[in-house]
């Protein structure tokens, strides 16, 4: 009875304009609880902005949808089905691209090489998989060319862009290979002014596209100009989520560092 | 993009490729010692420059894969000298443990009767697995591949003094495929002495059969290495191993390869070796590990892994080889060919500073 009745409340439930939901999800470090019970939401086509002070619990709750952690209780729905995300390669095969502050690129690779990395288009010769070096090249830079990045040539390495343009390597992947939610871990936190205004811009490229952004960061000025709502995580519970302009700086700020509750 | 000029578009090619910078000094090298250096100019020095190189050459080409993975094999010469027992024994029927052994079990061979096939099957082979098994226990306990290898050396050479039975393998018969594999490459000889030299010269062109398989597998692998999905991963791991394995590459699959090729290399290397001497012993090619890292470090490659190729791998050990050519026939008074090393060392790290150089104009 009680799983029918499970089942019959999920229906109920079912957003169809929702892409992922974690509910009470809860993750425990032997006896440290990281994760008290988070309920988390996010739309399609929204820029959710994570939001939280170190060890807050929001690296946490990102790990545990990308599979990096399992969680020790809760459930992940995604586009509509209850999944289990046991390692970061179900939550790839989901569509969940993250990008990772250090772990996204490889400085001395080629910007195409970085682009199609693990998913290379091959010929397969025997047992030879024959990179399809000019056909990668030329998607790259088209793909990126189409979120607004020009780039002089796909055979430059990584190592050479600025710290923006790399944060755009990684959403202009999630974009070319049909991703359904991209994960932004701090991706402004080592930039300039300048830089961090190019990637707000690639953000907003790729919620043009219809992709849902979920952005992590304690950033409060960063993300006011992007973000279409914000939830705040306070010692491993979700304070609330709140719709861009409800809140202003400083009470962004206050919830951040519990100078206010709810 | 396409209206770059012809300057900008080679100074690029030059910051982008890790054999640019080498190929440079070689050649600079090379043309230095033409003018300065007596009987530099023939074409004997030349041959032996790039004779001298074609059993470290051939290693140099694992080694440089492992590099680019972030690994090394410190245990290739036991392998080469492994290969080299059971290749030499088992090609001619030596009257050795090896022949008596493997016909005892009941494989196609005998004392005085070679069998070919199978000599070049176990040289390979069994070296590969050797290499198969350094990659697993690197994977499976996780101690870096310096160490791994540092302790299978000494375990392969024990199984190598075993399989000998301590004895140095000596043989007499020249079989056709000892020709094949480092006989004289008289074709080119010929060719050279003919309309280069004149028939009638002093100087003595003696190029090897082994150059033309150096040449050979530097080609092959430099094209497994930019072209292939394997390739691709070899430098995604060893540039950055989180991010690579962020992106669904199975970097352990990719190790266990190259651990095997690297043991397949000097397997091969093993068979030129013996057909060229026509004899092993246990303690043969000792230390050729440090030389193959030498090759590939000066040829471009990065001793902490993602960045390196095969091409400048071979262009770093002919540059050694050149400069050894070099000193030896200047006849430095406090640098005879024994004192040689110590150019090396000098080489090494002269050649480390300036590609670092190169490498960091191309990525910031």
């Amino acid at each position: 009875m009680e799983q029918v009745a499970e089942k019959i409340g999920n229906d109920l439930f079912k957003d169809e304009q929702v892409i992922v939901d974690m509910q009470n999800v809860t993750k425990r470090f032997g006896t440290v609880e990281a994760l008290r019970g988070v309920d988390f939401q996010v739309r399609k086509g929204e820029v959710r902005a994570l939001m939280g002070d170190n060890g807050a619990g929001k690296s946490t709750l990102i790990k545990v949808l990308t599979g990096v952690h399992t969680p020790t209780s809760g459930k992940i729905i995604f586009d509509g089905e209850e999944v289990q995300i046991n390692a970061p390669a179900d939550a790839r095969a989901l569509g969940i691209e993250t990008c990772y502050q250090d772990l996204a690129l490889i400085p001395l690779m080629s910007i195409w090489r970085n682009f199609f990395l693990g998913r290379e288009l091959v010929t397969n010769i025997g047992p030879i998989k024959w990179l399809q070096r000019q056909e990668m090249a030329k998607q790259c830079q088209e793909s990126l060319l189409d979120i607004g990045i020009h780039i002089r040539s796909a055979e430059e390495k990584v190592g050479k862009m600025s710290g923006g343009e790399r944060q755009s390597i990684a959403i202009g992947r999630a974009i070319h290979f049909g991703a359904k939610l991209l994960i932004l871990d701090e991706p402004t936190s080592a930039l300039s002014v300048k830089e961090t205004n190019k990637v707000l811009d690639y953000i907003r490229a790729a919620k043009e596209r219809g992709l849902p952004v979920i952005f992590i960061t304690h950033n409060v000025n960063h993300i006011y100009q992007v973000s279409d709502s914000y939830t705040i995580i306070r010692q491993g519970q979700s304070v609330g989520t709140y719709m861009k302009g409800e809140l202003t700086q400083q009470d962004i700020a206050d919830l951040i560092t519990g100078a206010r509750e709810k | 993009m396409n209206n770059d000029s012809l300057r900008i578009r080679s100074l690029r090619l030059f910051e982008n490729s890790p054999v640019a910078g080498p190929l440079l000094t070689m050649i600079a090298i090379y043309i230095l010692f033409l003018v300065i250096t007596p009987n530099f100019a023939t074409w004997r020095t030349l041959s032996g420059i790039v004779t001298a190189v074609s059993i470290s050459g051939i290693v140099t080409i694992g080694v440089t894969l492992l590099m680019i993975s972030g690994e090394f094999d410190l245990s290739l010469a036991p392998m080469i000298a492994m290969s080299g027992y059971l290749f030499g024994s088992v090609s001619v029927g030596a009257d050795s443990l090896i022949t008596n052994t493997l016909a005892s079990w009941g494989l196609p061979v005998a004392v005085g009767q070679g069998n070919v096939t199978l000599a070049i099957l176990l040289g390979v082979g069994i070296p590969t697995l050797m290499g198969l098994v350094n990659g697993l226990i690197l994977i499976w306990t996780n101690v870096p591949s310096f160490i791994v290898t540092l302790g299978t050396r000494q375990i392969y050479r024990g199984l190598v003094w075993i399989v000998a039975g301590a004895e140095l393998l000596q043989v007499l018969d020249e079989p056709i495929v000892y020709e094949v594999f480092n006989g004289r490459f008289d074709l080119l000889n010929d060719f050279v002495k003919t309309w280069l030299i004149g028939e009638d010269s002093r100087d003595r062109v003696n190029f090897r059969m082994a150059t033309v398989w150096l040449f050979g597998l530097v080609a092959l692998y430099q094209i497994l290495l930019v072209r292939t999905s394997f390739g691709n991963h070899l430098f995604a791991i060893g540039g950055n191993e989180g991010a690579a394995r962020a992106q669904g590459v199975r970097s352990t699959r990719a190790r266990v390869y190259a651990f095997m090729i690297s043991g397949f290399l000097a397997g091969f290397a093993g068979i030129v070796q013996f057909s060229q001497f026509k004899s092993v012993r246990v303690a043969e090619q000792t230390g050729i590990e440090l030389t193959a890292i030498a090759g590939a470090v000066v040829g471009g490659a990065l001793l902490n892994g993602g960045y390196g190729s095969v091409w400048g791998a071979l262009v770093g050990v002919l540059l050694i080889s050149v400069l050894r050519s070099g000193v030896i026939l200047m006849n430095f008074t406090l640098i005879p060919a024994d004192n040689f090393p110590a150019v090396v060392g000098v080489t090494i790290i002269a050649s480390v500073i300036f590609n670092n150089w190169l490498r960091n104009r191309s990525t910031s």
